[in-house]
């Protein structure tokens, strides 16, 4: 637990219920009044005197969460390709996530930190921590978990009532999706991360859960992976009836254009090719509600085609 | 140059005062510059009464917490490959070889990966790679024994071979690793300084290893002209031929530890001193300490200041800086 700040000694019975739950809300009236904490996705309990002022964002999609949570005119630290909202451009960048300029990052005088598990090296997360900054580490794996994130950012920053509005849109969004496509055809997908190598995910990604939620069925659903490489094969063998795929780019449809070679494919055959904005879908942000409004329409107007 | 190691000891021994003074000068410089130098500015007066003990807290966390143990870590890694790299050069007798030519870094970074692949950090990610670092050395420690006679070219091979099979293990890890995680892997490969923790370890080996090559630097000469002529002289070439493949694999193991693999410096740094200072090891010995440790300084400096807050990797900066430099000084050669 030496994770934090303050370690939350002083702090009352209701406190430890909701770590117990693993809940992350405001404090009801605590000691302090304006004290707050939250469980990261470590399961450690970071804890702030008062709501944070300037905060750093180490990932581009911790950089999204904190504007949705409505946190965005506190964040004063961001990292390379933070490039949504556009706002986001304009704040200092304190390198690449995977190598941090800790000078720089100091020099702003974070008072909270938004670290990535998988994203940031390890050290260098451990090295703020033991400088004394709050460092309160983010890895959103499933919708479910987006709609958390949100709620726990705007509890440490002070901006609660933003963020579950934030949260409440996104979950009745997806919600709302997933009541509607709930009596829908099953329609067989692969969904195609990266083409070199081939990468797809399995059930257990959000991108499996938005397929599911759409009424699709993953054909790679099953691998024990959660972004498994695959072999062209297979592929083939497998016989998607929709393929969609992100791309190198915003509007770069070359990776769908690469499977027209292979006409026997059902996909193929029936023109089940579809682009998802990689930005939309393979981001664990709110933004995600919009990319699993296209891949459901994209499994509609194939399951229109049949 | 090439006939001063001939010369009896006291002469020489007045020579050396000069270029090691040179270098202890130049590596005090490098350090001060890497303490003054950063992403973010901090004037000469702030730095100053941080150095006094005084100035603001974020001047003293820069200075204090990051850039003086980076340094000092930088330092210490410099030194350490090069004496390696000096060390291998005599003990196989040939110019190619480095402080990785063994497999021992191949062997560090196995052991790094699959700590990261098991999704652990910091500590334990160090500690499997240093026990990485150790299965090669005895590996190949083991089969370069083997049944027959013991041979450098033997012991070469043997390495040469396990090195191979460590870069296969790597490709392997690297291919089945989640792709979240392979940034971290790449930069650690690629080493770097930003995860070096603590200096105190690697300075004190490079101290202790600097004193031990004093007394062994003459035997080292003996035995770099050849076994037969060493033996004939009355060196106990196998015993220490051992010892210096242990102490190159200790000091490698723990620079390859404390920053991942650099490149470069353990191959360049001593063929650089030979050829401006000659072939006495009593001599190169204690100049690679410095003159590795003052490249690897200079070059995690500009790494960490060039395109900040974007950071690159030091590997690339040693090769930037060493490459020209050699070049020209092989070309001045002769």
């Amino acid at each position: 637990m030496a994770s934090s700040g303050r370690i939350s000694g002083a702090l009352g019975p209701a406190t430890a219920f909701c770590v117990l739950l693993g809940l992350a809300l405001p404090l009801p009236g605590e000691a302090r009044a304006d004290s707050r904490c939250a469980i990261d996705d470590r399961g450690r309990e970071v804890c702030l005197e008062q709501p944070a002022e300037r905060i750093a964002a180490l990932s581009p999609g911790a950089t999204e969460l904190l504007f949705a949570a409505g946190a965005g005119d506190r964040v004063v630290a961001v990292v390379a390709h933070s490039d949504y909202p556009p706002e986001a451009g304009e704040i200092p960048s304190v390198g690449n996530h995977a190598r941090l300029d800790l000078e720089a990052l100091l020099a702003l005088d974070p008072d909270l930190v938004v670290g990535w598990i998988t994203g940031n090296p390890v050290e260098q997360l451990e090295r703020l921590e033991r400088l004394g900054l709050p460092v309160f580490q983010l890895e959103p794996r499933d919708i479910a978990g987006v709609a958390g994130a949100i709620e726990r950012l705007a509890s440490l920053a002070g901006s609660e009532r933003q963020g579950r509005r934030a949260a409440l849109a996104f979950r009745e969004g997806m919600a709302e999706l997933a009541e509607r496509h709930a009596e829908a055809e099953p329609v067989s997908v692969f969904y195609q991360v990266w083409d070199s190598p081939l990468m797809t995910v399995n059930d257990a990604h959000w991108i499996g859960e938005v397929v599911r939620l759409c009424g699709g069925v993953n054909a790679f659903g099953d691998l024990d992976r959660l972004a498994p490489r695959i072999a062209e094969e297979a592929v083939l063998a497998a016989d998607p009836e929709v393929i969609l795929a992100g791309g190198m780019g915003e509007a770069n449809r070359d990776w769908l254009a690469h499977w027209s070679r292979y006409p026997e494919l059902t996909a193929v055959a029936a023109d089940n090719l579809f682009f998802v904005p990689p930005s939309l879908i393979q981001r664990p942000t709110p933004r995600l509600l919009e990319g699993a409004g296209l891949l459901c329409e994209a499994l509609e107007v194939a399951r229109g085609r049949r | 140059m090439a006939g001063a190691d001939s010369r009896c000891v006291p002469r020489a021994a007045r020579g050396w005062a000069m270029p090691l003074g040179l270098l202890s000068l130049t590596s005090l410089l490098a350090l001060g510059l890497a303490v003054a130098v950063g992403s973010v500015g901090i004037t000469p007066e702030a730095l100053w009464a941080v150095l006094r003990g005084e100035g603001d807290a974020l001047s003293r966390t820069l200075v204090l917490e990051l850039r003086l143990p980076r340094a000092l870590s930088a330092f210490a890694v410099g030194g350490l490959l090069a004496m390696a790299g000096a060390l291998m050069q005599v003990l196989l007798r040939n110019p190619l070889a480095d402080p990785y030519v063994l497999g021992l870094s191949g062997g560090a970074a196995v052991g790094a990966l699959v700590a990261m692949l098991a999704g652990v950090g910091g500590a334990l990610v160090t500690g499997s790679a240093f026990a990485g670092a150790l299965a090669s050395t005895l590996v190949v420690f083991g089969l370069a024994h083997g049944t027959g006679s013991w041979t450098p070219s033997r012991l070469l091979l043997t390495g040469v071979v396990v090195a191979a099979g460590w870069g296969a293990v790597i490709t392997l890890l690297l291919s089945v690793s989640p792709v979240e995680r392979l940034p971290g892997m790449l930069y650690w490969l690629m080493g770097d300084l930003a995860h070096a923790g603590a200096p105190g370890a690697p300075l004190a080996l490079l101290l202790v290893a600097s004193l031990v090559a004093l007394p062994l630097g003459r035997s080292l000469n003996v035995l770099a002209r050849g076994p037969l002529q060493a033996a004939a002289l009355g060196v106990a070439v196998r015993p220490l031929e051992w010892a210096i493949y242990l102490m190159a694999s200790a000091l490698t193991a723990m620079a390859v530890t404390s920053a991942g693999s650099i490149g470069f410096v353990g191959l360049v740094v001593p063929h650089m001193l030979r050829l401006s200072l000659g072939n006495d090891q009593r001599l190169i010995l204690p100049a690679c300490a410095l003159a590795g440790g003052t490249l690897l300084v200079l070059a995690d400096t500009l790494a960490r200041t060039v395109i900040a807050p974007e950071q690159l990797p030091v590997g690339v900066i040693t090769a930037l800086l060493g490459v020209p430099t050699f070049l020209y000084l092989l070309y001045r050669s002769r």
